[in-house]
């Protein structure tokens, strides 16, 4: 991993350098233990700055679909000749390469405006996995050694074993390796372990009768609080205004009450179908630890199993609500 | 100012009887999360916890909260008040940085000149019982560098201090006195309990990790409203409400009406500097344009505006917004860089 950090920031400082992109969007190291943040590197001296590790979580494709679109907006007064494309290097793993795949099949920006810095991905830890494994206490330093995550909280040591920690999304994942990219750095990474036993907690659930279905999501969606970190983290949620925040007219009540709360989540993952890569990010920046990831997952099962179709597998793989097809199923329509 | 002692054994005890007469609010586990909720029965109050996670200023200043109802008949308008009666209620459990919290947010809702009906009741009508830090919980707490103490009463009806086997409890307001003489015959505390809080306090004191220069920075922001440093703050920002909501000191909100048919309600809801819909204009204008200049209001507001206002920080330093930031915004690093500037 060491080794791949090395080359990413090379790589980086190169692009900048000879100007193949105005800024290299990549993690950089935070001020607490177990986190990074996610940073904007435009002067090639600065590429020093990027770290690529276990704590490197959150989709960076959001920033570059933010990012491009600010400067879009920026150029709108510009005289049509006068304006000016901004390009986005970005340092992607397999999940980031699949928003960023969607973003181009949905038109938002043209491929030559971003370029694609492929790592392989072994899994990030998630943080509320980390903080369950030692009893909710403050991890004061923590570090990955080989297989295992040795965290120090104020009681002490503890060794935690890393397959324990990692994000269950990455555990299941089988794109830990960039669909697109214009440069791969590393070696591909090995598949997870998981693998097939992706759905296996969406049949678990699915197998519950409706009213404990129904007694989770109340559960789960009553610890929202509506800070919109989930919607706003996510690479595929990049409407201009969201139905949530529209009042002409108004979908969903602005207060904390229990059926508007529902209504903006799963309106949410309605919109996600086909389209969530299931990065765990919006589980990841959830600062209540909502389990949406049930919910988008099961979209994920229907979007594969009903329609052969995985989000953003792969560019010529259209996007389920965006085709049509007379054989569609729709049996699920009649008999849910 | 009344002193008495708990028996620690005994405090749990005493809580959940109070909760069977009166609404209590009280620390508790709720699967991952701690919380500030209210106590029902069968619930267990947390008495050895770090902090909630949600800040307590939402029982007086609640996330939405119904002002008037109204609703047009045959004869015109009818109004009708909000909620119900506000019922007398403890709060338990507070941290000493968040018990300063109400301190702050008291000059704002409870000015000479503007008073806020809806959280002076609920104010008025709740006891607070602190918690004092003898051991700050976590790495990230800076309430030194913003005035507080982690075995500060201020803001605290009651404070009880941990001296190992018994609490010392502390009076500060004739409604903690009250309140302590319902909770039983208490004995009282002698000089050397006295004694021994004040080498707790001072070693809390020093156990308290972080300085953050926060009152440093205020002539620098007095002059620099626009300063490229600025533009270093906000480009990862999420714009969630993370910080903003679970700040014990954040107290910005919004009035909407929702309308079913004929009954309507106008509601105040919390809201979020964070958010782009902060100060959008119904014109559509919107003078905060891009997250940089919501980030400069947010610390503007924290560490300016309120001081102008009311000669205060409007941070208690709990280390919320740090904590759980879900890119690691850092306020601490941002002041600190600020002091440097």
């Amino acid at each position: 991993m060491e080794n791949i950090e090395k080359q990413v920031r090379e790589y980086a400082k190169k692009l900048l350098a000879d100007g193949t992109v105005d800024v290299v969007v990549g993690y950089e190291g935070g001020t607490l233990p177990f986190q990074t943040t996610p940073c904007f590197i435009t002067d090639p001296d600065d590429a020093k700055r990027l770290v690529w590790n276990r704590f490197c979580s959150v989709n960076l494709a959001k920033y570059v679909h933010d990012i491009i679109f600010g400067h879009k907006e920026s150029q709108k007064r510009a005289k049509p000749e006068d304006r000016t494309k901004k390009k986005v290097g970005v340092i992607a793993r397999g999940c980031t390469t699949r928003s960023l795949t969607i973003h181009l099949q949905e038109k938002q920006y043209d491929r030559d405006q971003v370029v694609i810095i492929g790592v392989p991905c072994a899994g990030f830890v998630a943080n509320k996995k980390m903080s369950v494994a030692v009893d909710g206490k403050e991890v004061i330093a923590c570090s990955v050694v080989g297989d295992s995550l040795s965290v120090q909280t104020k009681d002490g040591g503890k060794d935690v074993p890393l397959k324990e920690v990692l994000a269950d999304n990455c555990l299941t994942c089988r794109f830990n390796n960039p669909i697109i990219s214009d440069v791969m750095i590393g070696e591909a990474a090995p598949p997870m372990p998981d693998v097939e036993k992706e759905y296996e907690e969406v049949e678990a659930f699915e197998a519950l009768p409706v009213d404990e279905r129904w007694a989770y999501f109340t559960k789960e969606m009553g610890k929202c609080m509506r800070c919109y970190a989930c919607r706003n983290t996510c690479p595929s949620c990049y409407c201009k205004v969201c139905f949530i925040e529209q009042n002409q007219p108004k979908w969903v009540g602005v207060g904390i009450d229990e059926t508007d709360t529902q209504v903006f989540q799963f309106m949410r993952m309605f919109h996600m179908v086909g389209r969530c890569v299931d990065c765990g990010s919006c589980l990841e920046v959830c600062p209540m630890g909502v389990d949406l990831r049930k919910f988008l997952k099961k979209l994920d099962k229907d979007d594969f199993q009903l329609f052969d179709h995985r989000a953003g597998e792969a560019m010529e793989s259209a996007p389920t609500l965006s085709v049509h097809s007379e054989d569609d199923k729709e049996a699920f329509i009649f008999e849910p | 100012m009344e002193k008495r002692v708990i028996k620690k054994d005994a405090l749990a005890g005493i809580i959940k009887k109070m909760a069977e007469s009166t609404l209590v609010y009280a620390p508790v586990r709720e699967e991952d999360n701690l919380l500030f909720k209210v106590l029902e029965k069968g619930m267990e109050p947390l008495l050895d916890f770090d902090n909630a996670k949600n800040a307590p200023k939402n029982f007086f200043f609640p996330q939405t909260e119904v002002m008037m109802r109204y609703m047009r008949t045959e004869r015109g308008k009818e109004l009708s008040t909000g909620e119900g009666e506000i019922q007398e209620a403890v709060l338990f459990g507070v941290r000493p940085c968040d018990a300063r919290s109400f301190v702050l947010l008291d000059n704002l809702f409870n000015d000479p000149k503007y008073k806020d009906p809806y959280y002076i009741k609920r104010r008025e009508k709740t006891t607070i019982v602190s918690l004092a830090c003898v051991h700050p919980p976590y790495t990230t707490c800076f309430c030194t560098s913003v005035d507080g103490h982690p075995l500060s009463s201020e803001g605290a009806d009651v404070c009880l201090i941990d001296l190992g086997d018994t609490y010392l409890a502390e009076c500060v307001t004739p409604k903690g006195e009250d309140l302590l003489k319902k909770m039983g015959d208490l004995p009282k505390a002698d000089q050397a309990l006295e004694a021994k809080k004040q080498e707790l306090s001072d070693a809390a004191e020093k156990e308290v990790n972080g300085a953050v220069p926060a009152h440093a920075i205020k002539a620098w922001l007095d002059e620099n409203f626009e300063n490229p440093f600025w533009d270093t703050i906000h480009k990862s920002c999420l714009a969630c409400g993370t910080c903003t909501y679970l700040c014990p000191t954040c107290h910005c909100f919004d009035i909407t009406d929702e309308v079913k048919k004929e009954d309507g309600r106008r509601i105040r809801s919390w809201d979020s500097c964070m958010s782009w819909l902060f100060t959008v204009e119904t014109s559509g204008h919107n003078p905060r344009t891009s997250q940089k200049e919501r980030w400069r209001q947010r610390a503007m507001h924290k560490f300016k505006y309120f001081v102008d206002n009311f000669d205060a920080i409007a941070c208690v330093g709990c280390g919320r917004c740090v904590m759980y930031c879900p890119v690691n915004i850092d306020i601490r690093k941002i002041v600190t860089d600020i002091s440097k500037l």
